[in-house]
């Protein structure tokens, strides 16, 4: 079972269950929060095998797709008070789930913009660590590759979740997986590591690649 | 052309860069990479100018407002006439800016040479990677406390001015 440590201890985002374990010193819980891979794409990414999602303690986070702030409750979570979650999210109705989420959670910048236009937003952000992407676009590799101009630390990393009737399903999901990765090829992203998202989603990749935004190592 | 200064747009204010060197910074080699990663080495291609906080959350929540729509309102017009007007007389300016909606309004109101070329997001990425730094005045957090604040801000904005309370639907 896949947990993470509650940063808001009490609570569930929603309707996960939670687990308090007894410290073994003075007395002290800690709780942590089930992280469902039906429910999070991230979640069933690290099941499905991913080595490194780079999401550690104290990392800065930028998250394209943040719907309802679910998923990025257990990103803030592991990332902790030490490091920062920004959630961009443009629909209206998932941004207030999004907006009263970060209330229990300063660690998380609630960002209600469109995330094909990152200039909207740049005076909200800070050079990030890592871009995760899950915004079941068809142009979604363009948005990562934008975002990344603008806000990813040279060799920081992205992931990014493709949903592959979402970008064409004319064609196999292999076929749009590896034209994805080879889009980012071409925009100075090394790629790392693909695994599907089965048995959590159907026709679902999640993807990790390196940027060299001065072109080398590729 | 080359780059006299950048504007640097935060959720703490406006801050305006003097710009040294910049005519290699574009080039894409690892070196020029690693020099904009330290920042002893990117503090002398850029040296603060004048950093202006915003005086309230209501005055931070216009201002980006205004940004990301890319017009160019009183307080920042007033800030780089300030500052750049003088200097302007002497040698003509090349202001870089991210955002080239923004450029065009302040090459309208005020007449510099703007510049949004590769090489000014390139300066405008090192400003951002250090900002904490550079920004004089500022304590570590204080950076972060501004975007948190704004952030819920500007997000709670755009639902209020929702007024149908409809999703765009995209497909």
């Amino acid at each position: 079972m896949l947990v993470t440590k509650n940063l808001a201890p009490g609570e569930s985002v929603y309707g996960e269950k939670r687990i308090s374990i007894e410290g073994n010193v003075d007395g002290t819980k800690t709780e942590y929060r089930v992280w469902n891979p039906f429910r999070s794409k991230l979640a069933a990414g690290v099941l499905g095998g991913l080595d490194d999602i780079f999401i550690k303690p104290g990392a800065k986070v930028l998250y394209l797709g943040a719907a309802s702030g679910t998923s990025v409750s257990h990103v803030a979570d592991i990332v902790g008070p030490e490091g920062i979650v920004y959630a961009v999210e443009f629909s209206p109705r998932s941004g207030r789930d999004l907006i009263n989420m970060a209330k229990k959670r300063t660690n998380v910048i609630p960002i209600v913009e469109d995330a094909r236009l990152p200039n909207k937003y740049r005076m909200l952000l800070s050079i990030v660590d890592v871009i995760f992407a899950d915004v079941a676009q068809p142009d979604q590799a363009r948005i990562v590759i934008h975002n990344a101009q603008s806000f990813l630390k040279d060799q920081g990393h992205i992931i990014i979740s493709i949903k592959a009737s979402c970008i064409d399903s004319t064609v196999p999901p292999e076929t749009v997986f590896a034209a994805e990765v080879e889009t980012l090829k071409k925009s100075n992203f090394k790629p790392l590591e693909q695994v599907t998202l089965e048995p959590y989603e159907r026709d679902h990749a999640m993807v990790t690649a390196t940027y060299y935004r001065h072109g080398k190592a590729i | 052309m080359t780059v006299t200064h950048v504007l640097f747009e935060s959720a703490s204010g406006y801050a305006i860069f003097e710009a040294k060197l910049s005519e290699d910074i574009g080039s894409k080699t690892k070196a020029v990479a690693d020099s904009f990663f330290n920042l002893a080495k990117f503090g002398k291609m850029v040296s603060l100018m004048s950093f202006s906080p915003f005086k309230s959350a209501a005055q931070a929540l216009e201002n980006i407002n205004d940004v990301s729509e890319g017009l160019l309102n009183d307080h920042l017009k007033n800030l780089l006439e300030l500052n750049l007007s003088k200097t302007s007389k002497k040698s003509p300016i090349t202001l870089a800016v991210s955002d080239p909606l923004l450029g065009k309004s302040i090459k309208d109101a005020l007449g510099f040479q703007i510049d949004v070329s590769e090489n000014s997001q390139n300066i405008i990425r090192g400003i951002r990677l250090h900002a904490p730094k550079l920004l004089k005045g500022l304590q570590d957090d204080d950076l972060q406390k501004a975007q948190l604040g704004l952030g819920h801000s500007y997000s709670r904005s755009k639902l209020k001015f929702n007024v149908n309370r409809i999703d765009n639907m995209i497909i």
